[in-house]
């Protein structure tokens, strides 16, 4: 076995452990372990993990504590489980990402090596498409975007990647029947 | 207006742009050429201030410009008013609900007090007046690139940067942009890679050349005779076709 296939089987078992741990030490301990391992990566790590996170987690922390206070309950427990589980996942998965060579560690399987580079090649497209929104904001901002302005750009990149990818996903489907894939 | 001198740039790991140096003086309009992937985008990324070149200096009126420079409040209004750039893609400029916001996008960081009087104009100009109340999504390609044109000349700029502005325009509206940025008193860099277009688009020429270094900097015309030169920049083919009865191989472009 491949050092990067071992570290996706590894990578898998972790996300696995850490969805059926309920103990949020043991979920700390994790993320320690986790940001240890990125080394002098780990707080820019981090960093991008709060980021991506932010928003959902205090939506549903929010909302969970609405529902506490109203049955009365100790919300404490269950929002430390679902914050920190989420945080290590996102850790997780940017360390993976970084170290492992995913296209090395799915080697052994055809179908899912062509799977990843149609992922792959459709990502790259899209993360070239998204720094020209953020670049044509800038471009037409004399002086800092607004937040409403901000929101909007990012709804309009929002709604354009969703239409593209509908359309992209439409195309690969017609051009994969065409090339004798989903015999009926 | 623009003095580049050896502006070099990477993406990971990558050549994007070499060396590269030009000027170009007010009220000249230049065609920018080059193959896919010959690095136009990012160069006119890094005239629009946009992009930090990794190495050299770009000048704007004598001006050293790059974003970090463009932090400052004041140096960043001025240039973002004067300088303009169209992106391939029209939909990555296009925010607004309505045609007639994304218009007034600009001049509402003015403050102007003519507002509707110049959002009236260059929507008229461009020939998008009756859009003016619809969401700029459901437009054509080519509609969307005249908001977008509409939405940057507003702001009458003095330098207008086009990335590939026909690439998503059918034959008649090419023809309307040909003649527009013809009549256009504002100088202006167009790059295509459509080398039967360039003529119409400018007088002088720059050419981007597959090792992401300028190839040429100069007239047009005798660029156009030089197929070796074409045919090292991948900007001419050659391929079997026929004359009549008479079959042979030869560098020359397609008229479209």
């Amino acid at each position: 076995m491949t050092l990067d296939r071992a570290l996706l089987a590894g990578y898998l078992l972790a996300v696995l452990a850490a969805t059926l741990v309920h103990e949020p030490a043991w979920l700390a301990g994790a993320l320690l372990l986790t940001l240890l391992l990125a080394g002098r990566d780990a707080a820019p790590l981090l960093r991008r993990a709060l980021r991506l996170v932010l928003l959902f987690n205090l939506a549903v922390s929010l909302g969970y504590l609405l529902l506490a206070w109203l049955r009365e309950l100790s919300p404490w427990h269950t929002l430390l489980l679902i914050n920190l589980r989420v945080l290590l996942l996102s850790c997780m998965t940017f360390l993976f990402m970084e170290r492992v060579n995913l296209f090395k560690a799915l080697d052994f399987s055809p179908n899912l090596t062509w799977l990843l580079g149609l992922a792959y090649s459709q990502a790259l497209s899209f993360r070239r498409s998204y720094e020209d929104f953020r670049l044509a904001l800038l471009s037409r901002s004399l002086r800092r975007p607004r937040l409403a302005d901000r929101y909007r750009a990012s709804a309009a990149a929002a709604s354009w990647f969703l239409d593209r990818g509908l359309a992209t996903a439409r195309e690969t489907a017609l051009a994969l029947r065409a090339r004798g894939f989903f015999h009926d | 207006m623009i003095e580049l001198s050896g502006v070099t740039h990477h993406y990971n790991g990558s050549d994007v742009l070499r060396d590269i140096e030009f000027v170009q003086a007010e009220g000249e309009k230049r065609v920018l050429l080059g193959c896919n992937g010959s690095g136009k985008s990012t160069l006119l990324k890094i005239l629009a201030g946009l992009i930090r070149p990794a190495a050299g200096q770009y000048r704007y009126r004598g001006e050293l410009i790059d974003p970090a420079r463009l932090k400052d409040p004041d140096r960043n209004r001025r240039f973002r008013q004067e300088v303009a750039l169209l992106f391939q893609n029209p939909d990555t400029m296009l925010f607004n609900p309505t045609v007639f916001d994304e218009i007034a996008f600009g001049p509402r960081q003015l403050g102007v007090s003519d507002l509707e009087e110049r959002v009236q104009h260059w929507a008229a100009t461009v020939g998008i007046t009756a859009h003016l109340k619809r969401p700029p999504f459901g437009l054509s390609g080519g509609e969307k690139q005249k908001v977008a044109l509409a939405a940057l000349l507003v702001m009458e700029p003095k330098l207008l940067l086009l990335d590939e502005p026909t690439a998503s325009l059918d034959p008649r509206s090419t023809g309307w942009l040909v003649d527009f940025l013809a009549d256009l008193p504002v100088t202006t860099l167009v790059s295509t890679h459509n080398l039967s277009l360039a003529p119409e688009l400018g007088s002088r020429a720059l050419v981007l050349g597959e090792d992401h270094g300028l190839v040429y900097d100069g007239a047009i015309a005798p660029l156009l005779d030089d197929l070796p030169r074409l045919a090292a920049a991948n900007l001419v083919h050659s391929h079997r076709h026929r004359h009549g009865d008479l079959e042979h191989r030869h560098p020359h472009v397609h008229d479209w």
